[in-house]
């Protein structure tokens, strides 16, 4: 991994249209903008990897299509 | 064609009625066609298919059903990603996750599935700065009763069980 020094409001950029400004620091906090093309899918960490997890564990479900008012009614058996 | 599944065996669909990914289910980069079907009409639930990997299908809910005010926000980048001509054209589906322990389906109302069903183009997308949750419990949604009718009647295959 590369590793970087910024100071407050110092810039780095990634290729030609990529490009994260620290805008902040407050104790723990850093606010950072992020300028980059449409196409760039830009998301917070954590944010991705929950997603990420839960679409692998949905894609686990078993065979039976569940039965909404059974859901409703008496929990699920996956 | 003829497509081979985990679950249900081999099915037969029309290539018109595949869905091509122009931006992935996440996790899943490498997959980029799928087809919608399912068993019962009544079923509000669909199983959304990865035609290039047997293996992987996800039970797909209209999140109209639990969340009846759902309101995804889609950007620009994404209308013209998918060619959204008309708002009627994007259709969001919400993939559905089983646990066990404890036993739970939940919806992930934060990252639908978008699809333009005119054009059969489809993105997960993830809302940010929004409420929704990634795991919405279905049985604290208080549906009163289920539609006649969900996108889904209109967009998937019947694949009766066999």
């Amino acid at each position: 991994m590369l590793i970087l020094t910024r100071k407050l409001g110092e810039t780095i950029h990634i290729g030609d249209d990529i490009k994260i400004v620290v805008l902040d620091i407050k104790g723990k906090n850093l606010r950072i903008g992020v300028e980059a093309p449409t196409h760039v899918s830009v998301y917070r960490g954590e944010i991705y990897q929950m997603i990420k997890d839960e679409n692998m564990q949905a894609a686990a479900t078993g065979k039976t299509l569940p039965d909404i008012w059974g859901l409703l009614k008496k929990g699920v058996t996956p | 064609m003829i497509v081979e599944t985990m679950r249900f065996g081999a099915i037969n669909i029309d290539e018109d009625k595949l869905i091509t990914m122009r931006g992935p289910i996440l996790g899943f980069e490498r997959l980029h066609r799928y087809f919608l079907f399912h068993e019962e009409e009544k079923n509000p639930f669909g199983w959304f298919q990865a035609v290039d990997d047997a293996s992987v299908a996800f039970v797909v809910l209209d999140p109209f059903i639990v969340q009846p005010d759902y309101e995804p926000e889609i950007s620009d980048y994404d209308i013209d990603l998918l060619a959204i001509e008309k708002r009627e054209d994007a259709v969001p589906l919400v993939i559905t996750t089983l646990s066990s322990r404890p036993p739970m389906a939940t919806v992930n109302l934060r990252a639908p599935i978008l699809i333009n069903i005119e054009r059969r183009l489809g993105k997960q997308i993830v809302l940010e700065e929004t409420h929704y949750a990634i795991r919405h419990d279905i049985a604290g949604s208080n549906i009163q009763r289920l539609p006649d009718a969900t996108v889904l009647s209109d967009l998937a295959i019947k694949v009766p069980r066999s």
